[in-house]
Order: C-alpha cells, then sequence, then structure tokens
C-alpha cells in the first residue's frame, strides 16, 4: 500500500499534478501582473494551460547533430527531480513528523539538477547559441549556489543543527518563524535573490535571453519537449519558493507563498536584465557577504 | 471545436522573420505589444526561437538572398504552423514589384495563409488580420 | 569652416582642376572634377582639409556615369559633393580611393556590382550586396538593363 501511496503522494497530490497547476497560475499571476503595471490588460486565467497544451499538440522536431539520448531525457529528468523535490518539501508541512534526517539536504540537491539538466539539454543541442546559454547558465549557478547553502545553514544552526525538514519547521513553530530573528531576515533576502536567478526570472534570465540570443539552452527544443521544460518551471516555481517558507517562514501556507510571490514579481518588474559578469560579481560579492553574516548571526543566536 | 485546434488558436506564439524589410512594419509589430493594443491578452507573444514558433509573420519583400533562408526556416518551424504575409512588401513586393531583387512574392516561395496589406498596416488591421487567421483556422466563417 | 571658406580653399590649391563649383544652398555645394585629378582632391580634401567622407553615390546619367563623392564638414554643416563624369560607358574606370580613406572599400564594391565601373588599385574587390548566383557581367542599375531581362526562378 505504501508504495501506491507513495505514488499518489508524487504524481498527484502535492506532488506533479498538484505542483503543475499551482506553478502555470502562479505563473499566470505573474504575466497578470506584469501586464497591468504596464497599463495592459494581460493574459486570462486559462492562458498558461493553453500554452502547454499547445506545445504537447505540436510536432517535436530533432535538430541534425544533436545527440538524442540527452536531448531528450534532460526534460524528463529536470521535471522528475523538481517534482521530487517539491513533494518531499510539500510532504514535510503536511506531516512533521514524517520525512528522513537529512531530507533538506536531499531537496537542495535536487533542486540543483533541473539548472544542471537545462546544461546538458542545451549542450546536446548542437547550436552554438544553446552553447552560448548553457556557458552563461553555468557561470550563473556556480554563483548563486554558494549563498544559498550559506544561507540554508542559517535554519540549521538556529534550530540546533536538526537536519530534517519537519524538525526544523517544529522548531520554528515552538519559537517563532526564523525569520524574525536578525539572521533569518538576512537569510531571507539572500534567499529570495537566489530564487529569483533559479527560477530564471529577470534580472537574472541570461542563460534563456530571448531576445539577445533567441532562446539560449531552449533553442532547438520544440513541441513535446519543450512543454515538459516549461512544466519543471512551472513545479519549481512551487517548490522552490515552499522550500524557503518552510525553513524561513515557518511553513508554506497561502500568505507566504503569496508573500514571495509578490516580492519576486516587484522584483522582476523593477529591474533590467543583467550581464553575466555582473550577475557574477553580485552574487559572490554582495550577496555572500549577506550570507556569510547571516550564518555568523546566527552562530553568535541572534 | 476540438481541443487541439482550441489550444492552437488560444495561444500563439509569434516568430518575426523580416526577409529585407525597411524595418518599418517591424516596428509596427513591436507597436501591437504596446499598452494601447495589447495583443498578448489574445495570448500571443512574440518568441526568439523558430523552433517555438506557431505563426510566422513575414515582413519585407523577399529578395534573392533571402529566398533559400526563408524555405528554410518555414522548414525548421515545427509543424503546425501558419505563416502571414504582413504589409504590402510581404503581400505581393509592393513597389518593389519591379526591381532587379525580388523575383517571386512570398506566396510563391512558402504557402501563405493570411495577407496583413498596409505599408506598415495599423495595429488595428494586425489585429483584424490575426482574427481573420484564427477564424480560418477553427473553421469557422 | 564655413561654405564660403571651403570653397575659397578649392579654388585657391586646385584652380583650374575644380571646375564649375556650384552653391546650391548655405550647406550644400557642388564642384566637377576630372577622373584623372580625384585622388588628388580628396587627399586634400580629407587630409589637408579634415572634411569627413560620408558615401558615394552613382547614377548612369544617360551619356556617361556620374559618381559624386559626399564630404562632410562636420563643425559647420556644410556637405561638399564631388562630382566625376566617366565618359566611356563601354569601359568604365576610375582610380580607387581606397588607400587614402579605408571606409570608401565598400561603397566601391557596391558600385562595381551595381554598375560595372572599375577601381583601378581596391584592394579587395569581391561582391559584395547581389545573390551568389547572379550572372557575371549583368550590371542591373544601367539604363539598359531590363526588368523583364531578369530570370525569374
Amino acid at each position: 500500500m505504501t508504495i501506491v501511496h507513495n505514488l499518489f503522494f508524487f504524481l498527484v497530490f502535492p506532488g506533479f499534478l498538484f505542483a503543475a497547476a499551482i506553478g502555470l497560475f502562479a505563473g499566470w499571476i505573474d504575466r497578470k501582473v506584469t501586464a497591468r503595471l504596464q497599463w495592459r490588460v494581460g493574459p486570462p486565467w486559462h492562458q498558461n494551460f493553453m500554452d502547454v497544451a499547445k506545445l504537447f499538440c505540436k510536432e517535436t522536431l530533432i535538430p541534425e547533430g544533436c545527440s538524442r539520448g540527452l536531448f531528450f531525457s534532460m526534460p524528463v529528468v529536470a521535471l522528475a527531480t523538481a517534482t521530487l523535490a517539491s513533494t518531499i518539501v510539500a510532504m514535510a508541512n503536511l506531516s512533521r513528523a514524517h520525512g528522513f534526517i537529512g531530507d533538506f539536504i536531499v531537496v537542495l540537491y535536487l533542486a540543483m539538477v533541473p539548472s544542471i539538466a537545462v546544461m546538458l539539454g542545451g549542450a546536446a543541442s548542437g547550436n552554438p547559441l544553446a552553447n552560448l546559454g548553457v556557458s552563461r547558465e553555468m557561470k550563473l549557478v556556480l554563483s548563486y549556489e554558494l549563498p544559498f547553502v550559506l544561507a540554508s545553514a542559517v535554519p540549521i544552526i538556529k534550530s540546533g543543527y536538526a537536519i530534517r525538514l519537519g524538525e526544523i519547521l517544529d522548531c520554528q513553530i515552538r519559537d517563532g518563524a526564523f525569520i524574525t530573528s536578525p539572521s533569518g531576515i538576512v537569510a531571507f533576502l539572500v534567499s529570495l535573490l537566489v530564487l529569483q536567478a533559479k527560477l530564471g526570472f529577470v534580472p537574472f534570465d541570461v542563460a534563456e535571453a530571448e531576445t539577445e540570443i533567441a532562446g539560449g539552452v531552449y533553442i532547438e527544443y520544440s513541441g513535446k519537449a519543450l512543454g515538459i521544460w516549461k512544466l519543471t518551471r512551472a513545479v519549481l516555481m512551487v517548490g522552490l519558493p515552499i522550500l524557503v517558507s518552510t525553513v524561513l517562514l515557518g511553513g508554506a501556507g497561502l500568505p507566504q507563498y503569496f508573500l514571495i510571490l509578490v516580492l519576486m514579481i516587484v522584483i522582476k518588474n523593477t529591474n533590467p536584465r543583467v550581464r553575466i559578469d555582473q550577475a557574477l560579481r553580485f552574487f559572490w560579492g554582495p550577496v555572500a557577504g549577506l550570507a556569510l553574516l547571516a550564518v555568523v548571526l546566527a552562530m553568535i543566536g541572534r | 471545436m476540438n481541443f487541439r485546434l482550441n489550444a492552437l488558436t488560444r495561444s500563439i506564439y509569434v516568430f518575426h522573420l523580416s526577409s529585407g524589410s525597411c524595418n518599418n512594419c517591424d516596428i509596427e509589430i513591436i507597436d501591437c505589444l504596446t499598452p494601447r493594443y495589447d495583443i498578448e491578452r489574445f495570448g500571443i507573444q512574440l518568441v526568439g526561437s523558430i523552433r517555438h514558433a506557431d505563426v510566422l509573420l513575414c515582413t519585407g519583400s523577399c529578395n534573392r538572398q533571402a529566398i533559400v533562408r526563408v524555405q528554410r526556416l518555414y522548414e525548421q518551424a515545427p509543424k503546425p504552423v501558419f505563416v502571414v504575409a504582413f504589409g504590402a512588401c510581404g503581400s505581393s513586393r509592393g513597389i518593389f514589384r519591379d526591381s532587379y531583387n525580388t523575383v517571386e512574392p512570398l506566396d510563391k516561395i512558402i504557402p501563405v495563409d493570411a495577407y496583413i496589406p498596409g505599408c506598415p498596416p495599423k495595429p488595428e488591421a494586425i489585429i483584424d488580420g490575426i482574427m481573420k487567421l484564427i477564424k480560418k483556422v477553427r473553421g469557422t466563417p | 569652416m564655413s561654405g564660403k571658406e571651403l570653397i575659397a580653399g578649392l579654388r585657391e590649391r586646385f584652380p583650374d582642376k575644380v571646375r564649375d563649383i556650384f552653391e546650391k544652398s548655405k550647406t550644400r555645394i557642388y564642384a566637377t572634377v576630372d577622373p584623372g585629378d580625384i585622388r588628388e582632391v580628396v587627399v586634400f580634401l580629407f587630409k589637408g582639409l579634415g572634411l569627413r567622407f560620408n558615401i558615394a553615390s552613382a547614377v548612369d546619367a544617360f551619356d556617361a556615369y556620374e559618381i559624386l563623392y559626399h564630404f562632410a564638414e562636420d563643425s559647420s554643416g556644410v556637405e561638399l559633393s564631388v562630382r566625376v563624369f566617366l565618359k566611356d560607358k563601354n569601359d568604365p574606370h576610375i582610380d580607387s580611393i581606397t588607400t587614402i580613406i579605408k571606409g570608401a572599400e565598400w561603397i566601391e564594391r557596391e558600385m562595381h556590382e551595381l554598375f560595372g565601373i572599375e577601381f583601378d588599385g581596391h584592394p579587395n574587390m569581391k561582391p559584395l550586396l547581389l545573390a551568389d548566383d547572379w550572372p557575371k557581367g549583368v550590371y542591373p542599375l544601367r539604363k539598359e538593363y531590363k526588368v523583364e531581362q531578369r530570370d525569374d526562378r
């Protein structure tokens, strides 16, 4: 029975179907708010669902000179790991006693795999513009993983060195969300900026710069493969914010998720895209410094 | 109307292909995305890569060098794809009909589904053309 | 330097080589030069007076090919166009000014490709604009080229 249970959790709720639906809807909220901020009307609520549905109705072209195994397996790998990460975090919220020791670390690793899959898929395309996007994505990942890991150390330290998501949640429910402490605020700020880059939002969407490098890593993907990439983005758009709100905001309810979503949309609409070297300097400089500050503050008990 | 047609006409990714235009039509395409006309509310988006395209918006009168390239791009777009000949140049080569460098109108090079005449077409004309294309694809009059 | 000073400088330096100096307006001056003297005049205008080479234009003027070299004087906004007539329409050629002004390379390639004008001493005369399968020896902007003779695919 547990296998059926786990499959249900992974595929339906709070796994793939739930996360994809919420993620596509959150993507629509982003588009609508962006449109409203630009005094436009914006697309209807079902737009993102229609986009994915249409992509699955088109043919998938295989470019000459691509390595097919990598090209087609990478989207699936990305979707699977993103769904798995999202499911683990959501399950930890639903029943705090479950989960396993170290599941926080596992989720951090799993959240990195879609970026690596994007890189491999883009490199397998055999297109020089895709290679450009891959090199940019690689540099971006190298730059934001450091502050992200440092910021993730803060809830671990503050909850008495617990590395199980359920325990971290227990600590927050007992003592108050970590964001109410100075180290928590700084860690939240760092996580928010890293989230912007992980999800590929402006100002850090150098890897998929639409007009600049014609789609970057996704340039050769079409039809169903592209649809799977869009679903991966949607699932990550649910999984990563609820990860951040689980460990720093004391749980992943609707108001916390909306807060993070609104902050990301505001940052997205008030900034232009930065160059890759500016992004690198930004993440390795001020952001890593802030993350280090957060860790130090957490260690001295603040 | 079946699900496929519904999805294809409610979410349209447009790829802008200029085969030697004077750029006025290109500016009018961007104009449609501005708040005054806002075609994103119809689900229309501009995409960067030909492989993501559902509609090829072809501006410019195809000159000799561009013929082969336009055909290759049409083959690179995943089917089903629709072609819209944009502007007077796209529809019939316009004032360049008697030029040494424009041998054929666009619809002899790739199959065209809709024409939007004008030099450049006003955004109202562009939206009307898009609606005509959508109605043609759906099969409704 | 104003238009008047430009004309005075030209008249002083080339009293007989530069003819028909026509001042169409305060900022537009035309002058006629023989094809053999073009390099001298261009050296004087470019290096001596410091004018900026804008572009060159050519037209098939029925009994000759007419090339205009447009020079700009940026501080006053004066444009000086040096006119050259190539009377031999079967074998038009003129010295290239690319070795003096590097920026003239492409416009001379374009004039060669579309008119058939030979530029003696041009370092890099390769086709620039026409399609790769354009027949050699057919110059589309000559008056004798008729649109009907284009080979439609």
